[in-house]
């Protein structure tokens, strides 16, 4: 359907150029960017779809610094050796200065230390949230070259802290992913919690594909918690509370946004999930990202309810708004450099989409800055390549997912800095 | 063309590290006929060992020895070779499928305990490693060169090492037990401890690859030594011949650019509409490929060199 989709889209861009006759021969170049993703995974087909969306809409308005973009898609099948060896690939032989991806932290690092900082390739991750990123940039190890739109874990670490003090909860377990992504939230909310007076009595971990999380559940029942925390994915989520609840857990429930999917909520059962809050980094109260999710949902016949989707679309974007600020045949340093140009706050407000992209190119154009409105918000990248981000809570309801409350930048910034 | 040679060598370099990997499993079950189901294990303890001797220090983990590289790489085969040494003991006793079973157990083990142990950097895995002679060397092209270099040394070592291994008494005493074990008994042997032997050999010959592979990317996470690493390895073995140390080295070339080469002719000439499904057609190819190997050509592209004794042979 989206194959459909997409060659309709190619064939009526064909016969557009065919009619600007002019603007047709201004095509003649391509760049090509590469990507390492996950696409032989269920949730990682989506992720590289929706970059290669953004790479459409990027072509539809003349492409790149007068070029057209070519996405290469390569998979990782989640494996650190292919994807290294892809990356590896694109950069040699396809001669890409800028790689999109990997999804999985231990993907993306072996890629970053061994491929894209050594030959000067710039790398932007939608979707690898470990910590060891920041403290490698650091380091100095980074040459500046990796940046990623998935905000640390710590933003949404703190705001599942501030939902349970909020919630007057005064003590609560967490279970988490035994993942790089699990662990780290795991960790960051249990310190953010004892930071604020709460107690944590429970840290448990949760494996993927067990057929039963009775022992797990048990283990965090005998604390009695007021309440629980998960970072967990809608697969073990929806088990997990399962037998919690039937073993007489209380219904309680924070997590992080991975389980902010409408499986989860008819897998569990609406009924159970009256007292449940989620947390996710924000949409920013702009048109940019209502029109990202309008868009997304012509174009892929849903709203984009997956994990990484609207970050690996900002990723995308951004990359290529620096790679046009950085103009033709630039490396991986100038497009690297550029970023700061896209998501300067002073800068012009461009939106997500393609008005806001042939906006951004005459701003930068002339010599400004823009500050992109992006799917996931204002993204304001660290000197780390980080991005920090606001925050909603969300709860779910018989219609859907619905927002309870925006924590802007600020509020999130500040309530952070008081928890250290 | 700087690019393809770049990649070229790149390629090299990996496959010419699982090569080393598929000839200490050669030594276990073409010669020997031990069939280990958890090379990960201790491929995985040779990248961990490496990493955690010859790595800077990391707050709230073990190691950071910074010792000197090739002291790092050989204290990697020496943990390679205690864990096969404690897995060998408890385990030697089983034939075929239940060692299998076993080892396949210790593999799974072996990746939960680094998933969860902080100490040994957990789900994040192991970074902070220099990798030698960079200073000197620089980061790009003549570093990967120089880095090929040794790997090929190694893999020629071993290689060696192996042949002559496999064609003195002790090579024939391993074939002996392979092929029927009451009779080696019967001859005075000690079977048991012949098969401990080999399969620490092969185990330190595993962890040697294992340090390698961690030394070039300069980071190992549990991500790097799932069960998947095992299979890839066995069906390298499978294509090549088991039993002929040759083949091995050809098994794992052609697999790893079958594995390799099929991702890049997709991105680059399947359709639009195909480009997000590569991964899975990826996999199908594969499995093709060993399928039809095995239809085919069981005894792999390199069948073993069935020798009669030596001291039997005319001389020349």
């Amino acid at each position: 359907m989206n194959g459909l989709k997409t060659s309709a889209l190619a064939l009526g861009l064909a016969a557009g150029f065919a009619s600007l006759g002019t603007d047709a021969a201004a095509q003649d170049c391509t760049t090509k960017i590469g990507a390492v993703l996950p696409t032989s995974v269920d949730w990682g087909k989506p992720i590289a779809a929706t970059a290669q969306y953004a790479v459409d809409i990027a072509n539809e308005t003349g492409g790149v610094a007068g070029c057209q973009i070519e996405m290469v898609l390569r998979d990782t099948q989640v494996d650190p050796k292919v994807g290294v060896d892809a990356a590896k690939a694109l950069v040699d032989l396809d001669g890409v200065q800028l790689l999109l991806g990997a999804v999985s932290s231990g993907v993306s690092m072996p890629i970053l230390t061994s491929v894209t900082v050594p030959a000067g390739v710039m790398q932007m991750s939608c979707c690898s949230s470990s910590t060891a990123f920041t403290r490698l940039a650091e380091e100095g190890k980074t040459n500046g070259l990796f940046y990623r739109t998935f905000a640390t874990s710590g933003v949404q670490a703190a705001v599942g802290a501030m939902v349970a003090r909020d919630a007057g909860y005064k003590s609560v377990a967490v279970f988490y992913k035994n993942d790089d992504w699990g662990q780290d939230i795991g960790g960051l909310v249990a310190d953010d919690l004892k930071a604020l007076g709460i107690d944590v009595t429970a840290s448990i971990a949760i494996n993927d594909g067990q057929a039963s999380f009775r022992a797990e559940v048990t283990e965090a029942l005998k604390g009695n918690p007021e309440a629980i925390y998960m970072a967990l994915y809608p697969k073990e989520g929806t088990q997990v509370v399962r037998e919690w609840i039937s073993l007489g857990g209380t219904q309680n429930m924070i997590a992080a946004n991975a389980l902010k999917s409408d499986e989860f909520r008819d897998n569990v059962g609406m009924q159970f999930l009256g007292n449940f809050t989620g947390t996710d980094t924000a949409s920013p109260r702009t048109e940019s990202a209502d029109a990202f999710v309008a868009a997304y949902t012509a174009k892929f016949d849903g709203p984009p309810n997956g994990p990484g989707l609207a970050n690996s679309y900002d990723a995308t974007m951004i990359a290529l708004m620096a790679m046009h600020a950085a103009g033709k045949d630039a490396k991986g340093a100038d497009i690297a450099a550029k970023i700061s140009s896209i998501t300067d706050p002073n800068g012009t407000p461009v939106t997500a989409d393609a008005a806001g992209f042939t906006l951004a190119k005459e701003v930068l154009d002339g010599g400004g800055t823009v500050s992109y409105q992006g799917a996931t918000g204002n993204v304001q990248f660290d000197k780390n390549g980080d991005v920090s981000a606001p925050a909603v809570t969300w709860t779910f309801s018989e219609g859907g997912i619905e927002e309870q409350k925006y924590i802007s930048l600020t509020e999130v910034n500040d309530f952070m800095t008081s928890l250290n | 063309m700087i690019g393809v040679i770049s990649y070229l060598v790149f390629f090299a370099t990996v496959a010419s590290i699982l090569s080393i990997a598929v000839m200490g499993l050669n030594l276990q079950w073409g010669n020997t006929g031990l069939f280990n189901g958890g090379v990960v294990a201790f491929f995985g303890a040779g990248a961990y060992g490496t990493l955690i001797l010859g790595g800077t220090p990391q707050a709230g983990q073990l190691g950071g020895f910074g010792l000197p590289y090739l002291l790092a790489l050989l204290g990697g085969m020496v943990c390679a070779g205690l864990v096969a040494w404690i897995v060998g003991l408890l385990t030697i006793r089983l034939r075929h499928d239940y060692l299998a079973i076993a080892t396949f157990g210790v593999a799974v083990a072996f990746e939960t305990v680094m998933r969860n142990t902080d100490a040994l950097g957990g789900a994040q895995g192991i970074r902070g490693f220099e990798r030698p002679l960079r200073e000197t060397l620089g980061n790009g092209f003549t570093y990967n060169l120089a880095f090929f270099a040794f790997v090929l040394i190694l893999l020629i070592a071993t290689y060696l090492f192996l042949e002559r291994l496999i064609q003195s008494p002790f090579g024939r005493l391993l074939r002996a037990i392979r092929e029927d074990e009451t009779a080696a008994q019967s001859l005075g042997k000690s079977p048991s401890l012949v098969r401990l032997t080999s399969f620490v050999a092969g185990s330190v010959i595993m962890g040697l690859a294992g340090g390698l592979y961690a030394t070039f990317y300069a980071f190992i996470s549990p991500q790097d030594v799932l069960p998947i690493l095992t299979f890839q390895i066995w069906a390298m073995l499978i294509v090549g011949g088991a039993g002929n140390n040759k083949g091995a080295v050809m098994g794992t070339f052609l697999i790893w650019a079958a594995w390799t080469a099929s991702g890049w002719a997709l991105s680059r000439f399947a359709p639009l509409e195909v480009q997000l499904y590569t991964g899975s057609i990826q996999f199908v190819l594969i499995g093709f490929v060993i399928v039809g190997m095995l239809l085919w050509r069981p005894q792999g592209l390199f069948p073993e060199n069935l020798v009669v004794s030596q001291s039997a042979r005319p001389n020349k």
